[in-house]
Protein backbone atom coordinates (compact mmCIF):
# COMPACT_ATOMS: atom_id res chain seq x y z
CA UNK A 1 0.00 0.00 0.00
CA UNK A 2 1.39 3.19 -1.05
CA UNK A 3 1.96 6.34 1.36
CA UNK A 4 -1.20 7.64 0.29
CA UNK A 5 -2.38 8.89 3.84
CA UNK A 6 -0.31 12.41 5.19
CA UNK A 7 -0.09 13.35 9.22
CA UNK A 8 -1.87 16.47 8.91
CA UNK A 9 -1.79 16.86 12.78
CA UNK A 10 -2.25 14.67 16.10
CA UNK A 11 -3.09 15.59 19.68
CA UNK A 12 -2.63 13.28 22.42
CA UNK A 13 -3.88 15.09 25.56
CA UNK A 14 -1.62 15.82 28.55
CA UNK A 15 -5.18 15.88 31.06
CA UNK A 16 -8.42 15.81 30.61
CA UNK A 17 -10.34 18.03 27.85
CA UNK A 18 -14.24 18.13 26.67
CA UNK A 19 -12.77 19.33 23.19
CA UNK A 20 -10.64 18.80 20.70
CA UNK A 21 -9.75 21.04 17.71
CA UNK A 22 -8.66 21.12 14.65
CA UNK A 23 -7.92 24.32 12.62
CA UNK A 24 -6.45 25.77 9.65
CA UNK A 25 -7.00 22.30 7.75
CA UNK A 26 -5.23 23.03 4.35
CA UNK A 27 -7.25 22.11 1.52
CA UNK A 28 -4.33 19.87 -0.77
CA UNK A 29 -5.27 16.40 -0.03
CA UNK A 30 -8.86 14.78 -1.53
CA UNK A 31 -10.27 13.49 1.83
CA UNK A 32 -9.92 13.16 5.48
CA UNK A 33 -8.90 10.50 8.04
CA UNK A 34 -9.66 11.01 11.31
CA UNK A 35 -8.63 8.63 14.30
CA UNK A 36 -9.57 8.97 17.67
CA UNK A 37 -8.84 6.18 20.33
CA UNK A 38 -9.58 6.56 24.03
CA UNK A 39 -11.69 6.89 27.01
CA UNK A 40 -14.32 8.97 28.36
CA UNK A 41 -13.72 9.42 32.23
CA UNK A 42 -17.63 9.64 33.34
CA UNK A 43 -19.63 7.42 31.28
CA UNK A 44 -20.20 3.49 29.77
CA UNK A 45 -20.58 4.95 25.83
CA UNK A 46 -21.39 8.05 24.57
CA UNK A 47 -21.25 9.71 20.70
CA UNK A 48 -18.17 11.17 19.00
CA UNK A 49 -19.85 14.33 17.73
CA UNK A 50 -18.08 16.85 14.89
CA UNK A 51 -18.85 20.14 14.25
CA UNK A 52 -17.48 21.74 11.14
CA UNK A 53 -15.88 25.33 10.46
CA UNK A 54 -17.48 26.43 13.66
CA UNK A 55 -21.53 25.59 12.10
CA UNK A 56 -23.85 25.22 15.01
CA UNK A 57 -26.90 24.91 12.75
CA UNK A 58 -28.95 22.32 12.05
CA UNK A 59 -27.02 20.80 9.25
CA UNK A 60 -26.01 17.53 9.83
CA UNK A 61 -27.80 14.15 9.36
CA UNK A 62 -26.81 10.76 9.60
CA UNK A 63 -28.02 7.18 8.89
CA UNK A 64 -26.39 4.50 11.43
CA UNK A 65 -26.70 1.03 12.41
CA UNK A 66 -25.56 -0.53 15.48
CA UNK A 67 -24.83 -3.94 17.46
CA UNK A 68 -25.33 -3.81 21.01
CA UNK A 69 -24.13 -7.59 21.70
CA UNK A 70 -27.47 -8.38 21.94
CA UNK A 71 -29.37 -6.98 19.00
CA UNK A 72 -28.89 -4.91 15.45
CA UNK A 73 -30.67 -1.63 15.39
CA UNK A 74 -30.43 1.27 12.61
CA UNK A 75 -32.13 4.96 13.15
CA UNK A 76 -31.28 8.13 11.57
CA UNK A 77 -30.51 11.89 13.27
CA UNK A 78 -30.75 15.34 12.08
CA UNK A 79 -29.66 17.64 14.51
CA UNK A 80 -26.55 20.59 14.78
CA UNK A 81 -23.88 18.02 14.62
CA UNK A 82 -22.70 14.82 13.09
CA UNK A 83 -22.36 12.13 15.18
CA UNK A 84 -19.27 10.07 14.08
CA UNK A 85 -18.15 7.31 16.68
CA UNK A 86 -18.60 6.21 19.97
CA UNK A 87 -16.40 6.23 23.39
CA UNK A 88 -17.38 4.85 26.67
CA UNK A 89 -15.12 3.87 30.00
CA UNK A 90 -13.74 0.87 27.68
CA UNK A 91 -10.60 1.45 25.52
CA UNK A 92 -12.54 2.99 21.83
CA UNK A 93 -11.56 3.58 18.79
CA UNK A 94 -13.42 5.67 16.04
CA UNK A 95 -12.23 5.84 12.69
CA UNK A 96 -13.85 8.93 10.31
CA UNK A 97 -13.62 9.13 6.84
CA UNK A 98 -14.40 12.59 5.33
CA UNK A 99 -15.32 12.72 1.66
CA UNK A 100 -14.29 15.81 -0.71
CA UNK A 101 -14.13 17.59 2.15
CA UNK A 102 -12.12 20.83 0.30
CA UNK A 103 -14.61 20.69 -2.52
CA UNK A 104 -16.76 23.44 -2.70
CA UNK A 105 -19.79 22.32 -5.28
CA UNK A 106 -20.82 19.11 -2.77
CA UNK A 107 -22.30 18.53 0.60
CA UNK A 108 -19.94 16.90 3.06
CA UNK A 109 -20.31 13.06 3.16
CA UNK A 110 -18.64 11.00 5.86
CA UNK A 111 -18.01 7.18 6.78
CA UNK A 112 -17.38 5.93 10.13
CA UNK A 113 -16.49 2.73 12.45
CA UNK A 114 -17.12 3.26 15.64
CA UNK A 115 -16.39 0.86 18.13
CA UNK A 116 -16.68 0.79 22.21
CA UNK A 117 -16.29 -2.39 22.81
CA UNK A 118 -17.69 -2.95 26.59
CA UNK A 119 -20.94 -1.31 24.91
CA UNK A 120 -20.95 -2.26 21.05
CA UNK A 121 -20.07 -1.65 17.16
CA UNK A 122 -21.81 1.27 14.71
CA UNK A 123 -21.39 1.94 11.40
CA UNK A 124 -22.49 5.21 10.40
CA UNK A 125 -22.88 7.55 7.11
CA UNK A 126 -22.95 11.14 7.69
CA UNK A 127 -23.55 14.05 6.03
CA UNK A 128 -23.07 18.15 6.35
CA UNK A 129 -25.49 20.29 4.64
CA UNK A 130 -22.42 22.82 3.10
CA UNK A 131 -20.47 23.44 0.27
CA UNK A 132 -18.04 25.48 2.45
CA UNK A 133 -14.66 23.69 2.41
CA UNK A 134 -13.88 21.94 5.35
CA UNK A 135 -11.18 23.80 7.48
CA UNK A 136 -11.75 23.47 10.82
CA UNK A 137 -13.29 20.44 13.13
CA UNK A 138 -14.36 20.41 16.52
CA UNK A 139 -14.68 17.00 18.21
CA UNK A 140 -16.86 16.56 21.60
CA UNK A 141 -19.41 13.89 23.04
CA UNK A 142 -22.87 14.38 22.50
CA UNK A 143 -23.26 14.54 26.39
CA UNK A 144 -20.45 16.80 26.48
CA UNK A 145 -18.39 14.11 28.60
CA UNK A 146 -14.58 14.62 29.31
CA UNK A 147 -12.31 12.73 27.07
CA UNK A 148 -9.49 11.27 29.21
CA UNK A 149 -5.68 11.81 29.29
CA UNK A 150 -3.74 10.05 27.05
CA UNK A 151 -6.49 10.15 24.60
CA UNK A 152 -5.20 10.66 20.99
CA UNK A 153 -6.65 12.22 17.91
CA UNK A 154 -4.94 11.60 15.10
CA UNK A 155 -5.80 13.66 11.68
CA UNK A 156 -4.83 12.61 8.09
CA UNK A 157 -5.03 14.10 4.37
CA UNK A 158 -5.69 11.84 1.74
CA UNK A 159 -3.93 12.01 -1.20
CA UNK A 160 -5.75 11.38 -4.85
CA UNK B 1 -0.52 7.30 7.02
CA UNK B 2 2.36 4.83 5.18
CA UNK B 3 1.62 1.43 5.02
CA UNK B 4 4.93 -0.83 5.59
CA UNK B 5 4.17 -3.97 4.43
CA UNK B 6 6.45 -5.89 8.09
CA UNK B 7 5.14 -9.40 6.26
CA UNK B 8 3.02 -11.81 3.85
CA UNK B 9 2.77 -15.23 4.67
CA UNK B 10 1.40 -17.54 2.23
CA UNK B 11 -0.04 -21.44 3.09
CA UNK B 12 2.16 -23.50 0.62
CA UNK B 13 1.34 -26.36 2.75
CA UNK B 14 -2.23 -26.32 5.09
CA UNK B 15 -1.13 -24.86 8.74
CA UNK B 16 -3.07 -25.00 11.80
CA UNK B 17 -2.30 -21.43 12.32
CA UNK B 18 -0.19 -18.32 10.93
CA UNK B 19 2.17 -16.11 13.37
CA UNK B 20 3.71 -12.96 12.90
CA UNK B 21 6.58 -12.37 15.47
CA UNK B 22 8.95 -9.87 16.42
CA UNK B 23 6.97 -7.50 14.96
CA UNK B 24 8.91 -4.13 14.82
CA UNK B 25 7.38 -1.58 17.60
CA UNK B 26 8.08 1.59 15.85
CA UNK B 27 4.69 2.23 13.85
CA UNK B 28 1.82 4.10 15.23
CA UNK B 29 -0.92 1.32 13.91
CA UNK B 30 -0.84 -2.52 12.64
CA UNK B 31 -2.87 -3.40 9.98
CA UNK B 32 -3.45 -7.24 9.23
CA UNK B 33 -5.01 -8.27 6.09
CA UNK B 34 -6.56 -11.87 5.78
CA UNK B 35 -7.80 -14.10 2.75
CA UNK B 36 -8.14 -17.43 4.22
CA UNK B 37 -10.35 -20.91 3.97
CA UNK B 38 -10.64 -23.72 6.55
CA UNK B 39 -10.27 -27.64 6.40
CA UNK B 40 -13.28 -28.04 8.43
CA UNK B 41 -15.79 -29.58 6.77
CA UNK B 42 -19.23 -29.13 9.12
CA UNK B 43 -21.56 -26.68 8.83
CA UNK B 44 -21.24 -23.78 5.95
CA UNK B 45 -18.41 -21.43 8.63
CA UNK B 46 -16.09 -22.25 10.57
CA UNK B 47 -14.34 -19.23 13.15
CA UNK B 48 -10.73 -18.02 12.82
CA UNK B 49 -8.75 -16.93 16.30
CA UNK B 50 -6.71 -13.51 16.01
CA UNK B 51 -4.81 -13.17 19.42
CA UNK B 52 -1.54 -11.42 20.37
CA UNK B 53 1.70 -11.86 22.52
CA UNK B 54 0.48 -15.98 22.35
CA UNK B 55 -2.51 -15.31 24.43
CA UNK B 56 -5.43 -16.05 24.13
CA UNK B 57 -7.11 -14.98 27.24
CA UNK B 58 -8.34 -11.71 27.92
CA UNK B 59 -10.69 -10.70 24.62
CA UNK B 60 -14.18 -9.85 24.66
CA UNK B 61 -15.95 -8.49 21.66
CA UNK B 62 -19.19 -7.29 20.46
CA UNK B 63 -20.35 -8.09 17.02
CA UNK B 64 -22.96 -6.73 13.89
CA UNK B 65 -23.67 -9.06 11.62
CA UNK B 66 -26.04 -9.63 8.41
CA UNK B 67 -26.37 -12.71 6.43
CA UNK B 68 -28.13 -11.71 3.32
CA UNK B 69 -31.53 -12.00 5.14
CA UNK B 70 -31.07 -10.40 8.38
CA UNK B 71 -28.82 -8.60 10.61
CA UNK B 72 -28.23 -9.70 14.54
CA UNK B 73 -25.54 -8.83 17.14
CA UNK B 74 -24.04 -11.04 19.81
CA UNK B 75 -20.65 -10.91 21.74
CA UNK B 76 -17.93 -12.95 21.98
CA UNK B 77 -14.96 -13.81 24.42
CA UNK B 78 -13.15 -15.70 21.99
CA UNK B 79 -9.68 -14.29 20.22
CA UNK B 80 -11.26 -11.69 17.76
CA UNK B 81 -13.04 -13.88 16.23
CA UNK B 82 -13.61 -13.38 12.19
CA UNK B 83 -16.04 -15.92 10.45
CA UNK B 84 -13.82 -18.45 7.86
CA UNK B 85 -15.03 -20.08 4.65
CA UNK B 86 -15.79 -23.64 5.05
CA UNK B 87 -14.20 -26.11 3.25
CA UNK B 88 -17.63 -28.07 1.93
CA UNK B 89 -18.84 -24.89 -0.24
CA UNK B 90 -17.76 -23.05 -3.18
CA UNK B 91 -14.04 -24.26 -4.50
CA UNK B 92 -11.90 -21.50 -4.49
CA UNK B 93 -13.73 -19.24 -2.25
CA UNK B 94 -11.72 -17.50 0.88
CA UNK B 95 -12.96 -15.12 3.50
CA UNK B 96 -11.41 -11.30 3.48
CA UNK B 97 -10.89 -9.72 6.71
CA UNK B 98 -9.17 -6.89 7.93
CA UNK B 99 -8.00 -5.83 11.39
CA UNK B 100 -6.88 -2.12 12.32
CA UNK B 101 -5.19 -2.47 15.69
CA UNK B 102 -4.41 1.22 17.04
CA UNK B 103 -1.46 2.21 19.54
CA UNK B 104 -0.42 -1.49 19.09
CA UNK B 105 2.72 -0.51 20.98
CA UNK B 106 1.36 1.70 24.00
CA UNK B 107 0.27 0.82 27.29
CA UNK B 108 -3.74 1.05 27.35
CA UNK B 109 -5.48 -2.14 26.72
CA UNK B 110 -6.00 -2.69 22.83
CA UNK B 111 -9.11 -1.53 21.40
CA UNK B 112 -9.55 -2.84 17.52
CA UNK B 113 -11.37 -3.36 14.95
CA UNK B 114 -12.20 -5.93 12.77
CA UNK B 115 -14.54 -6.11 8.95
CA UNK B 116 -14.88 -9.88 7.83
CA UNK B 117 -16.85 -11.42 4.75
CA UNK B 118 -17.36 -14.76 3.68
CA UNK B 119 -18.81 -14.81 0.25
CA UNK B 120 -19.10 -18.45 -1.51
CA UNK B 121 -21.90 -17.91 -3.84
CA UNK B 122 -24.41 -19.85 -2.22
CA UNK B 123 -27.66 -18.40 -0.44
CA UNK B 124 -26.21 -17.51 2.66
CA UNK B 125 -23.38 -15.23 3.49
CA UNK B 126 -22.19 -13.30 6.47
CA UNK B 127 -20.59 -9.74 6.55
CA UNK B 128 -19.31 -9.20 10.44
CA UNK B 129 -18.25 -5.70 11.93
CA UNK B 130 -16.38 -6.43 14.90
CA UNK B 131 -15.67 -4.16 18.24
CA UNK B 132 -12.91 -6.32 19.90
CA UNK B 133 -10.74 -5.02 23.03
CA UNK B 134 -8.44 -7.20 24.51
CA UNK B 135 -7.25 -6.07 28.01
CA UNK B 136 -3.42 -6.37 28.13
CA UNK B 137 -1.30 -3.69 28.40
CA UNK B 138 1.33 -5.41 26.72
CA UNK B 139 2.87 -4.24 23.95
CA UNK B 140 2.12 -6.28 20.95
CA UNK B 141 4.67 -8.18 19.72
CA UNK B 142 3.63 -11.37 18.11
CA UNK B 143 0.16 -12.11 16.56
CA UNK B 144 -1.18 -15.66 15.63
CA UNK B 145 -4.18 -16.31 13.37
CA UNK B 146 -5.32 -19.66 13.93
CA UNK B 147 -8.08 -22.21 13.01
CA UNK B 148 -10.20 -22.14 15.86
CA UNK B 149 -12.20 -25.92 15.44
CA UNK B 150 -8.72 -27.66 15.21
CA UNK B 151 -8.50 -27.73 11.38
CA UNK B 152 -5.81 -26.30 9.13
CA UNK B 153 -5.91 -22.96 6.86
CA UNK B 154 -5.62 -24.44 3.55
CA UNK B 155 -2.99 -24.01 0.65
CA UNK B 156 -3.23 -20.18 -1.17
CA UNK B 157 -4.48 -18.98 2.49
CA UNK B 158 -2.71 -15.44 3.26
CA UNK B 159 -1.86 -12.70 6.01
CA UNK B 160 -0.53 -9.36 5.40
CA UNK B 161 0.60 -7.32 8.12
CA UNK B 162 1.18 -3.77 7.68
CA UNK B 163 2.97 -0.99 10.22
CA UNK B 164 1.37 2.03 9.61
CA UNK B 165 3.38 5.76 10.71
Amino acid sequence: MANSHVLISSQTLGSTATSVTFSSISGAYRDLRLVITGTTTTSTVDAIILQFNGDTGSNYSVVYATGDGTSATSATQATTYLSSGVIGTSQSVSTIDIMDYAQADKHKTTLVRGNTPAWGTRMIAGRWASTAAITSIVVKTEAALTFSAGDSFYLYGVLG
Amino acid sequence: MAYNLIQTQTVSTAVPSITFSSIPQGYTDLYLVISARSSFATGSVSDLYVYFNGTTTGYTSRWLQGNGASASSSTSTAPADPLVTMANVAANTFNSVSVYIPNYAGSANKSYTLDDVTEDNSTTAYQRIVASLWSNTAAITSLTVSEANGANLVTGSTASLYGIN
